[in-house]
């Protein structure tokens, strides 16, 4: 055992085990979804995408679709944002639902006015008496919109912002250019 | 990315290890990996500790032999016992966790459990004294090899242009690796240099290779053309990349005056001959500050277009 591994004897049993004993199950394993997605499903991935373009609408710099904000979301809910998964799900067929009570179409199926007037009801919580279940609308959005931000903003190894687009659009060079030699050849 | 990479016709284990081939990291991560894959959770970003990165290189050195020599006769070779325990630097120099961003990109720790004393005083050891000979500037610091990208094929001479004037540029595989956030920014991406000279904007080449060699060659926080670690030329050769004159691997600029002087020297002088020495203080033409006035004293002649013109001008000059 490498001094500094952080392993215990004991863990390291644990994982050989582990780690062996698991291949014999491998050959039974299926795809179960779309392997683009680890939680999200690809309806939800399309409404997301769209709810997050209408939050960060695209111009001449990404919108958040573009900017990865669906791969964020579902890549936190595959990690440290699994308490928001029961969330998520809920809030998503709330709104497949009472957009479509309301509307009778699909949230993505509207014109970005009539997506708008309908965020801007969810955010105000006035979606309780059209047909919205479940976790609360003003609630929802405001998890929406604050993980479309972090996503937008955040540094890409979170799984948004490829290529650092919004620091570029910021003007924020990344990584910063500083030397720090201090003697001379 | 893989899958459309140059490298995709390897298996993942020849980098990546087998479970029980590559050491304790490799086994952990495979195993959290099943265990992932059964609770629907994410693996996070699968990447190499610094064991396998090194030896990974004996992968990268098994078909690209040429570079892999190349690097090993230049700078870029350095170990962690040539940084970290040359004198000159002990006196000059105050550890910092930033030290770690150039030399030692893929070390685990912090700057405190590779070297002691962190101090100017030292002298200072390696707490442990079998990494001295390890290189802390690997290829995988400057190369990342998930890039998009298509093997090497034969020359469609059924396409002239494909082969010469409309070739498409290939994606490079060059990229810096940044320690702190454990990934890879493609040389493009990379912020380009704004430098200047006093309040003079310094032209500076837009080649994105060059944007690598600046993350560490990078002036000072107020970006002074000279400061810090700076070495962008300025002068006569302002705004040439650096990859114009140094070599990518082994950064030899030995052969490079001669590839645009004379020929196409505006002063005829036999430049190779000069003392151009970048590393000595008492260089006279340093190549990368040097400038009209260096050799003009007397003042700088007027161009040739300036000085002569009509349709017998060439012949003249």
């Amino acid at each position: 055992m490498p001094e500094g591994s952080g392993l215990s004897r004991r863990d390291f049993i644990k994982l050989a085990a582990l780690g062996t004993g698991a291949l014999s199950f491998l050959p039974g394993c299926a795809p179960s979804r779309s392997r683009e997605w680890i939680f999200l499903s690809d309806t939800d991935a399309a409404l997301l995408g769209v709810v997050a373009d209408r939050i960060i609408p695209p111009d001449s710099w990404p919108g958040g679709k573009e900017n990865g904000a669906v791969r964020f979301i579902d890549t936190q809910l595959a990690g440290p944002y699994r308490r928001f998964r029961s969330d998520y799900r809920s809030g998503l067929d709330a709104m497949t639902a009472a957009c479509s009570g309301k509307y009778g179409r699909k949230f993505e199926s509207l014109a970005p006015q009539e997506q708008d007037s309908f965020l801007r009801a969810m955010e105000s919580g006035a979606l309780r008496e059209g047909g919205w279940t479940g976790v609360s609308s003003g609630k929802f959005f405001a998890m929406l919109r604050d993980h479309v931000m972090q996503a937008y903003y955040g540094s890409p190894r979170h799984g948004g912002n490829p290529g650092y687009a919004s620091y570029k659009m910021l003007g924020i060079d990344y990584p910063p250019l500083i030397g720090q030699n201090r003697y001379r050849l | 990315m893989w899958a459309r990479s140059g490298h995709r016709d390897f298996p993942c284990k020849e980098c990546h290890g087998t479970a029980l081939g590559g050491g304790v990291h490799s086994l952990k991560e495979k195993s959290m990996m099943l265990v992932h894959h059964f609770t629907e959770s994410s693996p996070g970003r699968i990447t190499l500790d610094e064991r396998q990165v090194l030896e990974m290189m004996d992968n990268c050195r098994r078909c690209h032999g040429t570079e892999y020599a190349r690097w090993i006769s230049g700078g870029h070779s350095a170990t962690y016992g040539a940084i970290f325990l040359n004198g000159k630097h002990n006196a000059a120099e105050q550890l910092n966790a930033d030290c770690l961003r150039c030399h030692g990109m893929f070390y685990g720790g912090t700057i405190d459990s590779l070297v002691t004393p962190v101090s100017r005083k030292g002298p200072w050891s390696l707490r442990d004294a079998g990494r001295s000979g390890e290189p802390a500037i690997p290829c995988l610091a400057c190369h990342r090899i998930h890039t998009e990208g298509s093997p090497a094929s034969a020359a469609g001479y059924d396409d002239p242009g494909g082969i010469f004037y409309s070739r498409r540029p290939a994606e490079t595989a060059a990229a810096f690796y940044d320690r702190y956030e454990k990934m890879y920014i493609r040389a493009s991406a990379l912020p380009p240099l704004r430098l200047r000279e006093g309040t003079r904007e310094v032209k500076v080449s837009d080649d994105p290779r060059g944007r690598i060699c600046f993350q560490c060659h990078a002036p000072g926080a107020f970006h002074q053309a000279g400061s810090a670690d700076d070495r962008t030329p300025r002068g006569v050769h302002e705004g040439l990349s650096c990859l114009a004159c140094h070599d990518g691997h082994s950064n030899d600029a030995g052969e490079s005056c001669i590839n645009c002087h004379p020929a196409i020297s505006n002063c005829g002088l036999d430049v190779t001959t000069m003392h151009t020495t970048f590393a000595e203080k008492g260089s006279p033409h340093n190549i990368h500050f040097v400038r009209c006035i260096d050799c003009h004293t007397k003042g700088i002649p007027p161009r040739r277009g300036a000085r002569a013109s009509g349709p017998d001008a060439r012949e003249r000059d």
